[in-house]
C-alpha cells in the first residue's frame, strides 16, 4: 500500500487531476466565454517555472513562492489579453499560439534562467510526512480542483456567466445593451488564467524537475482535445475529457498493462495518432462531445411560461 | 563585419532561406482563399512530401531531383484525400472557422503521428551527390541551394500566374468569392476545389522537401514550419498570393538579420512579436 501511494502510480493521478483543472479552466475560457486560448500550457507553464525560480533560485518558501507566482502569471495573462482579446476569434487563438511559442522558445533558450532542456529544480514538496507524503498533496491538488469545478458551476448560472453566454451568442447584443463585454472578458481571462497559473505552481513539486517539454503545444492540443471530446459546454466536460483520453492512456495502460519498453516509443505515437482521429471524428459527429449540449435552464423555464400563457 | 556586409549577408541568407518558405505560404494561402479557414493540417503535407522523397532518395537511391516528382504529386493527393474525407463534409455541416482550426488540428495529429508510426522516430538525411560550392558577393553558397531557390521560386510564382492569370485560376477566384454565384455559372465547385488543394499539396510537399534537404526530415518538420507560415500568410494578408510572396522574403530576411547578430532562437521570437503586432494594429481577418 505504501509503495502505491508513494510511487508511479500517485504521480500520474496527481498529473491528471492538474489536468483536470487544466480542461476545467479551457471550458470556462472556451465553452463559456468563446476565447479560443491555444497558449493555456504556457500560461500554466509561465506559474510553474515562476514558482519554480522562486524556490530554486531566491529561496523563498513554497507557500508565498505559489503566491507569487499566480499573481504573476494573472498580470502576464492581463497583458495578454489587453494585446489579443479585442480581435476576432481565429485572430485570438493563432495570437495565443504565437505566445505559447514565444514564452516556449525562451524557456529552452534562456539556459541561464531556466536551465533549458536540461532541466530546473529540485522543488521538493512543502512538507515531508514520510510515505504519505506525496498522496496527501495529492489530496490537496484534489480538494483545489473540487473548489474550481463548484466555481464552474456557480459561473454558469450567475450573472457573468449569463453574460458571458450572451456575449458568445451575440456580442453586438450584448453591447447595445449596455454591458461592457470586452472588460468583462479581460478581467475574466485574466482571473482563469491566473488560476490555470496557480495549478502551474502547484504541479512543480509533482514534477520536481521541470523541462520544457511540460508546457509545449503538445499539452495545450491534448487538453483541447480532451474538452472537446468531454463537453465544451459542460462544466464536467474537461473532466470526462481528460479521463477518457490522458486517463485511458497514461495512468491505466501506462501503470496497469505492462507493456515492455522496446513498444513505449509505438505506444506514444498511437496515442497522439488516436488522440486526432478521436478529434476528428467528435466534431464531425457529435460536436457537442460525449456529454452533449445542455438546454439552458432559464430558457426553458421561460418557455414554459409563455406556453402557459398561451395555453 | 561591416555594416555594408551584414545587409549583403543578410539578404542573400535571408532569400535562400526563405524560398521554402515563399512557396508553403503561397499552397497555404491558397486553401484560406478557397475555403476561409486556417488548416494547421497543411503542415503534415510538408512533413509527408519531405519522408516520401527522402525514403526514395536516401533509402531506395534514386537521384534527388526525381524523387521530389512522386513525392510531391502524393503529397498533392494527400491534400485532396483531407478535403474530400475530411473537410469538405465537415464544412457542410456548418462547423464554424474556430472549430474548423481545431479540426484541422485533429488532421494534423492523426497524421503526423500515423508518418512516426510508419517511418519510427529517427531522423532521415538527404543523400546529394556532388554538391559545388561557389562564392557569391563574398558568400558561400552550394548548388544544392541554388537549384532550390530556383525551383521553389519557378513554382511560386507559377501558382501565383496560375490564380491571376488562367480560366481556372479565374473560375477559382470567383468561387471563393461566392459559391452560390459561381455554381449558377455553371463551374463545378468540387472541380475546382480538388485542383486547388492538389496544388496546394504540392506547394507544400515541396516546401518540406527543400526544408528537409538544409537541415534533416523528422515528423516535427512541418509542425516546426506552420507557425512561421501562417504567420507569413497573416502578414501578407491571408489569401493573397502576392502578398504571401512578399511577406515570405521579408520574414526570411528579418529572421536571418535577428540570427546573424543574437542567436536563432531570437530571430522566432522577434518574427512572433512582430507578427502579435500585427495581428492587433491592423487587425486583419486571420
Amino acid at each position: 500500500m505504501g509503495q502505491i501511494l508513494s510511487g508511479y502510480y500517485i504521480y500520474m493521478l496527481s498529473i491528471l487531476v492538474v489536468y483536470i483543472a487544466l480542461a476545467t479552466i479551457l471550458h470556462a475560457q472556451f465553452g463559456l466565454t468563446g476565447i479560443a486560448n491555444f497558449g493555456l500550457s504556457a500560461i500554466w507553464g509561465f506559474g510553474m517555472y515562476a514558482c519554480a525560480l522562486l524556490i530554486v533560485k531566491l529561496n523563498i518558501p513554497f507557500v508565498p513562492a505559489v503566491i507569487l507566482a499566480t499573481i504573476l502569471t494573472g498580470v502576464i495573462s492581463m497583458g495578454i489579453s489587453r494585446i489579443i482579446l479585442d480581435l476576432d476569434s481565429q485572430s485570438v487563438l493563432v495570437g495565443t499560439l504565437a505566445f505559447l511559442a514565444i514564452i516556449e522558445t525562451l524557456v529552452i533558450s534562456e539556459k541561464w534562467l531556466t536551465n533549458g532542456v536540461m532541466g530546473l529544480g529540485p522543488v521538493n514538496y512543502p512538507f515531508d510526512i514520510g510515505t504519505y507524503t506525496k498522496f496527501v498533496y495529492f489530496l490537496i491538488i484534489l480538494i483545489f480542483t473540487i473548489v474550481l469545478l463548484f466555481y464552474a458551476r456557480k459561473l454558469e448560472s450567475s450573472p457573468p456567466g449569463r453574460l458571458f453566454l450572451s456575449i458568445q451568442d451575440n456580442e453586438p447584443l450584448s453591447q447595445s445593451l449596455g454591458k461592457s463585454t470586452f472588460r468583462r472578458k479581460l478581467v475574466f481571462f485574466a482571473f482563469t488564467s491566473a488560476l490555470a497559473g496557480f495549478f502551474g505552481a502547484m504541479a512543480a513539486p509533482i514534477y520536481k524537475y521541470l523541462f520544457p517539454k511540460y508546457m509545449g503545444p503538445a499539452i495545450t492540443f491534448t487538453l483541447w482535445i480532451a474538452l472537446i471530446l468531454g463537453a465544451r459546454k459542460r462544466i464536467f466536460g474537461g473532466l470526462v475529457g481528460v479521463v477518457a483520453t490522458i486517463g485511458l492512456f497514461d495512468v491505466v495502460l501506462e501503470t496497469v498493462v505492462p507493456i515492455p519498453s522496446k513498444y513505449a516509443g509505438i505506444l506514444y505515437n498511437t496515442k497522439y495518432f488516436l488522440y486526432g482521429l478521436t478529434l476528428i471524428l467528435v466534431l464531425m459527429f457529435r460536436p457537442s462531445g460525449i456529454l452533449g449540449e445542455k438546454a439552458r435552464s432559464i430558457n426553458t423555464a421561460n418557455t414554459g411560461k409563455i406556453q402557459k400563457m398561451e395555453g | 563585419m561591416t555594416f555594408a556586409m551584414f545587409l549583403k549577408s543578410t539578404i542573400i541568407i535571408g532569400l535562400l532561406e526563405s524560398a521554402p518558405l515563399m512557396l508553403a505560404a503561397v499552397g497555404f494561402t491558397l486553401i484560406f482563399r478557397l475555403n476561409g479557414f486556417i488548416n494547421i493540417g497543411y503542415a503534415e503535407n510538408a512533413t509527408l512530401g519531405a519522408y516520401l522523397a527522402v525514403t526514395l532518395n536516401a533509402i531506395i537511391g534514386w537521384n534527388f531531383y526525381i524523387s521530389i516528382i512522386p513525392a510531391a504529386l502524393f503529397s498533392g493527393v494527400l491534400s485532396v484525400l483531407t478535403y474530400l474525407i475530411v473537410f469538405r463534409p465537415a464544412m457542410k455541416r456548418g462547423v464554424g472557422p474556430t472549430e474548423m482550426i481545431i479540426l484541422s488540428v485533429g488532421v494534423s495529429f492523426f497524421l503526423r503521428y500515423g508518418i512516426s508510426l510508419i517511418w519510427g522516430s529517427r531522423l532521415y538525411n538527404f543523400d546529394i551527390a556532388k554538391t559545388h560550392y561557389f562564392t557569391f558577393y563574398g558568400m558561400g553558397i552550394t548548388s544544392t541551394q541554388l537549384i532550390c531557390l530556383g525551383f521553389a521560386l519557378i513554382i511560386a510564382f507559377g501558382l501565383y500566374a496560375f490564380i491571376y492569370k488562367t480560366k481556372m485560376g479565374e473560375t477559382m477566384r470567383a468561387l471563393a468569392d461566392n459559391e452560390e454565384l459561381a455554381m449558377i455559372a455553371g463551374i463545378n465547385p468540387i472541380k475546382v476545389s480538388v485542383v486547388v488543394w492538389f496544388l496546394s499539396g504540392l506547394a507544400g510537399g515541396l516546401a518540406g522537401i527543400f526544408t528537409g534537404v538544409f537541415t534533416w526530415v523528422n515528423t516535427g518538420l512541418g509542425w516546426h514550419m506552420i507557425l512561421v507560415i501562417l504567420l507569413v500568410a497573416i502578414i501578407g494578408r491571408v489569401g493573397d498570393v502576392r502578398g504571401a510572396l512578399i511577406a515570405g522574403a521579408g520574414v526570411g530576411i528579418i529572421t536571418t538579420a535577428v540570427t546573424l547578430v543574437t542567436q536563432p532562437a531570437y530571430g522566432v521570437v522577434a518574427l512572433l512579436v512582430i507578427f502579435i503586432a500585427i495581428l492587433k494594429f491592423r487587425k486583419v481577418r486571420a
